[in-house]
């Protein structure tokens, strides 16, 4: 038989969940806030509006779609590192978020999730 | 992913031997320009798809739609660079499966209408147990295949919760041939998925079983060859310590102490020393050892310069041939002449001689006993049947189980290089594809080549000349002429009655009587007897039937002995009827009185000579001249030569030529199971037909032998002196033969010569003169 190329194995994406394996995963800093959480992505090229934030109970996943606008006539690539297409990541935070008020904003390429708890109003 | 609309139209990246699997990353190599435009064509999108396909045969450069299987990986380009302007370097990472739809685009790169197509869900007990059963199988291939392997990878494995990306992910790690990747791919559920990777990691675990035995196994038998070599040294160390040889050593010495003792040819001495060095270095176990050893065993034991002093005596040796041997005087006269040569000129080539004559006329115990006048040791090969040239010259060293030829071997049981050897039955080799071994015997009987014999096992050369050879044969006319060129003819012919009952009296009486265990006294056999036995019982010009009916006779008196009835007999010929049953009638007496057109002929057989009649008939109304009788062609000839000369000379023999127009001829020689051929019965059927037609009868005491020609010639026949005794035997005491062979009559005892009368004849005008008392000339006429 000959040589053939060898598949990596997903390790590389090891304790991922299910959706996230065949998608790429944006880097992302937390902080903890006086209010609650703040989430910094790193999605530069991304659009707003290709962008999906879901809270299920103590976890925020964030998913979308990086395009590429970049396609003028007569370009081609000559080397490619940026990941495109879907990305998804999940962030599991150590407590349960009740009733969170969500705050989007999106600078410099970089995409910011406030998460004010009540928690931490009373 | 769940939006993602199901069918799509992306550029196709063909894939040589391999497969892509959903969830899996791939680092490629792109170098077929159809590919790079292919890729290129992806990388100037948004989400950089591309679909990969494997492709039916690794060879196809470049493929069509046909080429490529019908389900390939939907994939994000996640990484590309290029080492070269040609080339490129991909990760790419598997999305979903998707099936080829329809070819939308096929240069410079082919597009295509693909559709999602997504495993269904599955959740049942099956899926659940072989899922278990993949991860247990996996967990062994790991320990199996990679020992060393992190125990993370396996926990990694069983933690997976999802059967289908733990199949994909083992296929990315087993390297599957293609045709068992694309199965997988294809598979039309989780549990057929899971089923699949389970007998390929089956197979898998079988082989990496395998592998680890056979590994462990070898691994053994070198360590059990490696102790045996080391206790090996050691031994020898030990016994060097001690003043021991080791056995092999000690052997090797034991052959060169005795090479050492023989005075061997210059050639032969450095061939065995080379040998025996061979030998030295050779570990016994090893294969060739044995065959050096045998080999040099057979060089040391041949008698390369043993040999006999020759009895030169010669009143000695005379009287030893005359003890055992009655007549046969010329022969021996050979045997005496040699010794006389002998002892004048020691270094004279022994010669080399044949024997030929009829069976049972005692070819081989000549052999012996000229063997013990010369005092030569006596070795005897039969060559009758071998067809194998090796059997003569042996096989060369290389084959298995390779023997030296039989004069090697006749001469290594002599023990002296110049026995007499004789070679029996030369006239009954064979031949085969195997090789002629008379083209063998040639070198091996010419004295001007065989004073180098190479035989083929021993590869060396061994001095035949000084060997005696005698070969036997009953017939010469199947001896090759150039073997029969390098002998000497000595004809043994056969014996007369007188000579049959002196040999009796002498040798085969006292032999069979001692075989029987009788005395002389106990039982006395007179010259009647004997003779008795002869005519009554024996139709051969050797003797073994006579032998035979004397050993008979012997035992029967043996068994009365036995019974109690010791009177001492003598036996009568009358006894004979009783002792051996009624004679077998001889076909002579059944001619009493012979017909007009029957003559008497003699012919010649490898058994001796035989009387034998030619009948000739008239059939009124035909026209052809019938010969019947197994008669061969050369004797068809005779006889219509024959009836041309006869018809020719109709008028002066007193035949009505007419006869010829108005009836055939049929000429039959008895007795018709026997082939016959030859020209020497051209007299007897010229004989028969001018009997026929001119109605004599010929006289039934004569017998006729000769050549006819044409214009009435009788040329010379072979075979003289057997016929005349087969003549003598049959009571004809008449012979009408050729002048020519008037010097033929030479060998023949005394007393067949005075008692017998020969006509020699020249022209066939004669010889009916003297057969057809009435057809001529000044002959009486005889009743017979």
């Amino acid at each position: 038989m000959p040589e053939k190329p060898k598949q990596l194995p997903v390790v590389l994406f090891a304790r991922s969940h299910a959706g996230e394996a065949t998608c790429w995963r944006p880097s992302v800093d937390i902080y903890r806030t006086r209010t609650g959480w703040l989430l910094k992505f790193d999605l530069a090229g991304v659009r707003l509006e290709d962008v999906d934030v879901e809270i299920e109970g103590c976890r925020v996943t964030v998913r979308g779609l990086r395009r590429d606008w970049l396609l003028e006539e007569g370009y081609s690539h000559y080397s490619m590192e940026i990941a495109y297409n879907r990305f998804e990541r999940t962030i599991e935070l150590p407590c349960k978020l009740a009733h969170p008020r969500l705050h989007l904003d999106y600078e410099h390429g970089i995409l910011m999730i406030r998460l004010d708890t009540e928690e931490e109003h009373r | 992913m769940k939006e993602t609309e199901s069918v799509s139209v992306l550029p196709v990246l063909p894939l040589k031997n391999s497969v892509l699997f959903p969830h899996l990353l791939m680092p490629l190599a792109v170098g077929r320009p159809t590919s790079v435009a292919a890729v290129e064509a992806a990388l100037a999108t948004e989400g950089k798809e591309i679909v990969i396909v494997a492709q039916r045969e690794a060879s196809t450069d470049v493929p069509g739609l046909d080429d490529l299987y019908g389900v390939g990986t939907r994939a994000v380009i996640k990484k590309m660079a290029r080492p070269n302007e040609s080339q490129m370097e991909l990760i790419v990472l598997g999305v979903e499966r998707v099936v080829l739809l329809k070819l939308e685009q096929a240069q410079p790169y082919i597009r295509v209408r693909v559709r999602a197509w997504p495993l269904p869900d599955e959740q049942s007990t099956e899926v659940e147990a072989l899922h278990r059963a993949v991860v247990e199988m996996a967990g062994k291939a790991l320990t199996l295949a990679q020992p060393q392997a992190p125990p993370e990878l396996g926990q990694f494995l069983a933690a997976s919760d999802d059967p289908l990306r733990l199949v994909y992910l083992l296929a990315g790690m087993l390297s599957l041939e293609l045709a068992k990747e694309q199965s997988l791919l294809e598979a039309q559920s989780r549990s057929e998925a899971l089923r699949l990777m389970h007998t390929y990691l089956t197979h898998e675990v079988q082989v990496l079983e395998l592998r680890t035995k056979i590994a462990s196994e070898t691994q053994s038998e070198i360590s059990r060859q490696q102790r045996e070599y080391v206790l090996r040294q050691q031994m020898r160390a030990i016994q060097q310590e001690l003043g021991e040889k080791d056995p092999n050593q000690a052997e090797v010495d034991l052959l060169r102490e005795r090479l050492a003792k023989l005075e061997l040819p210059e050639e032969v001495r450095k061939e065995a020393e080379r040998e025996l060095g061979r030998l030295e270095r050779l570990p016994p176990g090893a294969p060739d050892h044995q065959v050096i050893r045998t080999y040099l065993d057979y060089v040391v034991e041949l008698p390369w310069n043993v040999h006999t002093e020759d009895q030169l005596e010669i009143g000695r040796a005379r009287q030893i041939l005359d003890e055992d041997h009655f007549d046969l005087k010329d022969v021996k006269e050979r045997i005496l002449e040699h010794l006389g040569v002998l002892k004048l000129n020691p270094g004279a080539k022994a010669p080399i001689l044949c024997f030929f004559g009829p069976p049972g006329v005692g070819k081989t115990s000549l052999g012996q006993s000229i063997a013990r006048a010369l005092g030569r040791k006596f070795e005897r090969q039969s060559l009758g049947g071998l067809h194998d040239e090796a059997e003569l010259r042996g096989h060369r060293r290389t084959y298995i189980g390779a023997m030296p030829g039989r004069i090697v071997q006749a001469i290594r049981r002599a023990g002296s290089n110049n026995p007499l050897i004789m070679l029996d039955e030369v006239d009954k080799l064979g031949r085969d594809y195997r090789g002629d071994p008379a083209a063998a015997l040639l070198e091996i009987l010419d004295p001007e080549q065989n004073r180098n014999f190479r035989d083929n096992y021993l590869d060396l050369p061994f001095d035949l000349s000084k060997v005696f050879f005698i070969t036997t044969a009953n017939a010469l006319d199947t001896v090759p002429r150039p073997l029969l060129d390098r002998m000497e003819m000595l004809r043994l012919p056969g014996y007369s009655e007188e000579e049959k009952i002196e040999i009796a009296r002498r040798y085969l009486v006292p032999r069979q009587l001692q075989q029987a265990g009788l005395t002389a006294e106990q039982c006395a056999f007179p010259d009647e007897a004997i003779k008795a036995i002869i005519s009554g019982y024996t139709r051969e010009a050797g003797l073994r039937q006579l032998e035979r009916g004397i050993g008979r006779v012997a035992r029967k008196i043996a068994l009365r002995h036995a019974e109690g009835d010791t009177t001492a007999l003598t036996i009568r010929p009358e006894d004979l009827l009783e002792l051996l049953g009624p004679p077998a009638p001889s076909p002579e007496e059944l001619r009493k009185e012979l017909p007009p057109g029957v003559a008497t002929g003699l012919a010649w057989t490898e058994t001796g000579g035989e009387v034998l009649y030619v009948e000739a008939t008239l059939l009124p109304g035909g026209h052809d001249l019938i010969i019947t009788g197994q008669v061969g062609e050369v004797m068809q000839e005779s006889a219509k030569a024959a009836r041309s000369y006869v018809w020719s000379h109709a008028q002066q023999l007193g035949i009505d030529p007419a006869v010829f127009k108005d009836s055939g001829i049929h000429v039959h020689v008895p007795a018709g199971a026997i082939p016959k051929d030859g020209p020497s019965a051209g007299v007897t059927m010229a004989a028969a037909l001018a009997s026929l037609l001119t109605r004599v009868p010929a006289r039934r005491d004569t017998a006729m032998t000769g050549e006819v020609t044409l214009t009435g010639l009788v040329l010379p026949v072979g075979g003289i002196k057997e016929k005349m005794l087969a003549a003598r035997r049959a009571g004809v005491r008449r012979v009408v033969l050729p002048r020519g062979n008037e010097k033929d009559l030479w060998g023949l005892p005394d007393k067949v010569r005075t008692e017998m009368e020969f006509v020699f004849v020249e022209r066939i005008e004669e010889a009916l003169a003297a057969t057809l008392p009435v057809g001529g000339g000044d002959e009486k006429p005889s009743a017979g």
